[in-house]
């Protein structure tokens, strides 16, 4: 035993860097937020302008809040809980300033170049592939100055917080890399690697996971950190900590289908969706339970401060969130709320509570201890709160309402159920007028507040100086060092590992197994279950003490948790690729663009139409009936009809009406006339003008390297020089040209606007795949 | 029965282990929790079971196909039900709730090509829609024709097919709104379309 003693200064100048930056982008991305929420109700505010247009604004709002705002929160958090945690400094200030200043350049380029309408078209991954490919890199800097950290620890066991905060590092990597994979066409555009069906599955196992393990699992880190910081508890229960961290981080990767329920997705991946989402009801809730649990015996703190009132209120919109994200993924409960509203309730409840709260909590306890200074003012925190508070409830409830009303009136039906009573789409639009104005007072009301904390900020650091923390301590000689080592082997050839990987592969082995595989694969989940519980009735303790031990091996930890996190994508996405190409699709099979309708599709991707125009027809009798055209039997969506589609175009939210079937269901002319002014054709519309489509001409130079890059990813074109190219596109573009003029608008064949509506037209053009022999049928 | 280890550690003990000062109790996980973890578990099995191992229940698709069957079915039982003919729909014409309900529809749902005041192309000559007060039809003037024509659609001209949105009800309301603005036994002149685009069918 040595009392060498150490001192170890902690780098919080990273730690005020990010603070500062998160409050900043947080106040840049509500304010974005109400003024595409205002779009919603006064079109006018789209100002005829295409970079301030809904379309591309929506990514910028949706990426700035979830990306710059909360992501440069959680570097804050990590970065300060960390080093006083395992009691080390952060490994590199040059990796820890390089990690600041590139993220900070990677929110500006996409401040830059979303508004431009450059965009990949994913919704969270909207981002350019040079964009991404910084972003992959900066990611890779934190976790190696994170790792590094935890190499250089003199705290030998990882508190839960840590558990989190590897498990995010990790599993963003996973997600991100898979789900931006691409191939470039240009230094500004690229084509994702996946298509159709593929890319919805890939694309949601993204965008559910990075709301698990972005916006969700490195919040618990900062929850189980400065919760019981600033309460001055202990932790509730380190056996609920150990059981809710690895069920939700297991469970929740089999999520992701959830997001595309009843749609064309193969029914076996939408019931796995369905059922994980229910089962990760419980792992959610242990979470809120510890936050708020642990404050029990300073229920008081409640009445006087606002961090205690931030985070308390924060962990309950985390409960009430993670209670309504399994309702909403039971199919009857999904085919109401789906596409509408509520939705957008739903994760406001999750962004502006939980994430906005918890960052708001932590900003308020950690900045006097930053800058050695008490707050400006406390009453004007609780006045934060407050508005915050009532702004979140506005929303929410407004968002309710909203989306409620809605899905119920587009499913309504008169006559006996054949026919819908509201036809019109924009009847329930307007109808949800009021509503969605309210919602556009609660986000206000939050900004406010927001704002009240940019005030507070800025009158407490006024003159303030700000201080590093440090820690002081006896080295330990760790004499038990040889005891607490564990191997690899060790890790994984245990018996709580052996029955979780034996039981999910036997579950796996039951679920898709035939016959007498998927009996044995049954009987075979029942034994591990019961032979776990027997094992652990006996030798319990033996557990507790081989995880005692892991804890102290942040190397095998971070293993396991990659193997927890990893079956789920796998056991999914695998098959989905395998099995579902264009060579087997059978029924319904997608009839490639030509280049001028491709031309047009990726100004329809510019423009953000998927943040208001599905293209997906549920197998839904309202959607079919609403949807479906006429003569057509059962005209839901097949999966082959966008089996070319890079990227998948099936949104997410129907601000306007589903897309998928529209080709000739209008003449050239009416979309012409919608397009420069929706109000012309449809009173009542707020749908954003597109002037700039009449002026602007279509990008034909860049057909041909589109084109070649379809064809690498699988899309049976022909080898065209580019000038069978031009001429293919002139001609079609001559001929919509033409019809225009016969119906008395003229439009030049170059404009954009041709190139949009020949895809326009296109859209739900398909052949009939009979399994022997292919017939053609338009 | 929540399972315990045997050598439970009394209730309210905190772990030995402090971090940065944070210290942990290990109290036993809620019942309730674990049933509610244990009841979603037992669901998954048995959901599973429903639909992918056994496939009692019908899959999405089934489900539609199977639904939209019934309602063609419907469809056809009720046009056969309703004979329409020319008389009958002009006797509509003068009901005035048939025409209120008629306008309802026409407002929200043709005015767009075809103005409130149904006069189309004569209103302004950009209009996408025809006249329909005159006494010029381009597909046909009587009652049947027009009703037709409603619930057909001359897709070539931007006219969509209104049958399976508004269905039968409807379309008659609207027909006998359009019928209102005109007198029975006037004259029905047919003429092409005014600037010739795709040939009429």
């Amino acid at each position: 035993m040595s009392d060498r003693k150490i001192t170890v200064e902690f780098n919080d100048q990273i730690v005020r860097q990010f603070l500062l930056a998160s409050v900043l982008w947080a106040a840049v991305g509500m304010l974005v937020g109400v003024l595409v929420a205002s779009q919603l109700n006064f079109w006018q505010l789209n100002f005829q302008t295409a970079w301030l247009s809904f379309g591309r604004l929506r990514p910028l709002h949706t990426n700035a809040v979830i990306f710059a705002f909360v992501g440069n929160m959680m570097f804050a958090g990590v970065y300060y809980s960390t080093q006083r945690l395992v009691k080390a400094r952060l490994a590199s200030d040059f990796l820890s300033k390089l990690h600041f200043w590139g993220w900070q350049l990677i929110i500006v380029a996409a401040a830059i170049t979303l508004p431009l309408g450059l965009t990949r078209g994913k919704e969270y991954a909207e981002l350019i592939w040079p964009i991404n490919i910084a972003v992959a890199l900066i990611w890779v800097v934190f976790a190696v100055n994170f790792f590094w950290t935890l190499a250089k620890r003199h705290e030998p066991s990882l508190y839960v917080a840590i558990w989190f905060y590897i498990a995010t590092i990790i599993t963003v990597a996973m997600l991100y890399i898979v789900n931006h994979l691409s191939i470039p066409t240009s230094l500004l555009h690229s084509y994702p690697v996946f298509a159709g069906v593929q890319d919805a599955l890939v694309q949601w196992w993204y965008g559910h996971n990075a709301v698990a393990f972005f916006l969700t699992t490195p919040i618990l880190g900062i929850m189980y950190y400065f919760i019981p910081k600033a309460a001055e508890r202990p932790v509730y229960s380190y056996r609920l900590s150990v059981v809710h961290f690895w069920s939700l981080v297991f469970v929740y990767i089999w999520a992701g289908p959830h997001h595309l329920l009843n749609t064309a997705l193969p029914g076996w991946l939408q019931t796995l969706g369905m059922t994980f989402s229910l089962m990760l009801w419980a792992p959610s809730w242990g979470g809120m339970l510890n936050g708020l649990l642990t404050l029990r015996g300073r229920w008081d703190l409640l009445r006087t401060d606002p961090v205690i009132k931030f985070m308390a209120a924060a962990v309950t919109f985390y409960g009430m969130a993670t209670f309504e994200g399994p309702l909403l993924s039971i199919k009857s409960v999904n085919a109401l709320g789906h596409y509408t509203d509520w939705i957008i309730g739903h994760v406001h409840a999750g962004a502006l509570g939980w994430n906005g709260f918890m960052a708001a909590g932590m900003i308020y306890w950690l900045v006097p201890r930053l800058w050695n200074k008490p707050l400006y003012s406390t009453s004007l925190a609780n006045l934060h709160f407050w508005l915050g508070t009532v702004g979140i409830l506005l929303y929410v409830a407004a968002m309710w309402t909203s989306g409620i009303t809605q899905g119920v009136m587009l499913g309504a039906t008169t006559d006996n159920g054949t026919v819908l009573a509201y036809p019109n789409f924009l009847d329930t639009l307007n109808t949800i007028r009021p509503l969605m104005l309210m919602r556009v007072v609660g986000g206000g009301l939050f900004l406010v507040g927001w704002l009240l904390l940019v005030y507070n900020l800025w009158q407490t650091l006024r003159g303030a100086q700000p201080v590093n923390g440090s820690v002081e301590f006896y080295a330990d000689s760790h004499e038990a060092e040889g005891d607490t080592r564990l191997t690899l082997i060790g890790a994984i050839l245990n018996p709580p590992v052996l029955f979780s990987v034996l039981g999910t592969g036997f579950a796996c082995a039951w679920m898709f197994g035939a016959n007498l595989v998927s009996i044995a694969g049954l009987v075979g989940t029942i034994l591990c279950a019961i032979l776990a519980y027997a094992h652990w009735e006996s030798r319990g303790q033996a557990w507790g003490a081989w995880y005692d031990k892991l804890l102290v091996n942040s190397l095998p930890f971070t293993i396991l948790t990659f193997i927890a996190v990893v079956a789920g994508g796998l056991i999914q996405i695998i098959p989905t690729v395998i099995a579902h190409r264009a060579a087997t699709v059978e029924d319904r099979r997608q009839i490639p663009y030509s280049p001028l309708e491709l031309a047009g599709r990726d100004i329809y991707v510019r423009e953000g139409c998927y943040t208001c125009h599905s293209q997906m027809i549920r197998t839904l009798v309202p959607d079919v009936l609403r949807y479906g055209r006429l003569g057509v039997t059962a005209d839901y969506s097949r999966l082959g009809e966008s089996i070319y589609d890079h990227p998948f175009q099936w949104g997410s939210k129907r601000n306007g009406p589903d897309l998928a079937h529209v080709g000739g269901k209008y003449n050239h002319v009416w979309h012409l006339r919608h397009m420069e002014n929706p109000r012309q054709i449809s009173v009542g519309s707020n749908m954003p003008s597109y002037p700039w489509l009449l002026t602007s001409d279509t990008d034909v130079a860049a057909l041909p390297g589109k084109l070649s890059v379809q064809r690498t990813l699988g899309t049976p074109y022909p080898d065209w020089t580019p000038a069978q190219i031009g001429k293919l596109v002139n001609d079609q573009a001559k001929e919509i040209s033409a019809d225009l003029k016969a119906s008395g608008a003229y439009v030049a064949p170059e404009k954009e606007i041709v190139a949009l509506i020949a895809y326009l037209q296109h859209l739900g053009k398909y052949e009939t795949v009979a399994p022997a022999k292919p017939v053609a049928a338009k | 029965m929540t399972p315990t280890p045997p050598n439970q550690i009394p209730e309210d003990a905190l772990r030995p282990h402090t971090y940065d000062g944070i210290q942990e109790y290990d109290k036993r996980l809620p019942n309730w929790w674990l049933y509610t973890l244990y009841v979603t578990i037992v669901f998954w099995v048995g959901y599973w079971a429903y639909y992918e191992w056994f496939r009692v229940g019908l899959n999405g698709p089934q489900a539609v196909e199977k639904a939209m069957a019934r309602i063609e079915a419907d469809k056809l039982a009720a046009n056969a039900a309703n004979k329409l003919d020319d008389a009958s729909l002009w006797k509509m014409s003068q009901n005035a709730a048939f025409t209120a309900a008629g306008k309802a529809t026409f407002d929200t749902t043709c005015a767009a090509c075809h103005f409130t005041s149904m006069r189309g192309k004569s209103e302004n000559p950009a209009a996408i829609g025809p006249d329909l007060t005159d006494t010029k039809w381009i597909h046909g003037g009587k009652p049947t024709e027009i009703y037709d024509l409603i619930t057909k659609g001359v897709l070539a001209k931007g006219m969509p097919t209104w049958g399976p949105v508004l269905g039968a009800k409807k379309i008659t309301e609207v027909t006998a709104y359009i019928l209102s603005k005109h007198q029975e036994g006037e004259p029905i002149v047919l003429e092409a379309p005014a600037p010739a685009a795709a040939p009429p069918k």
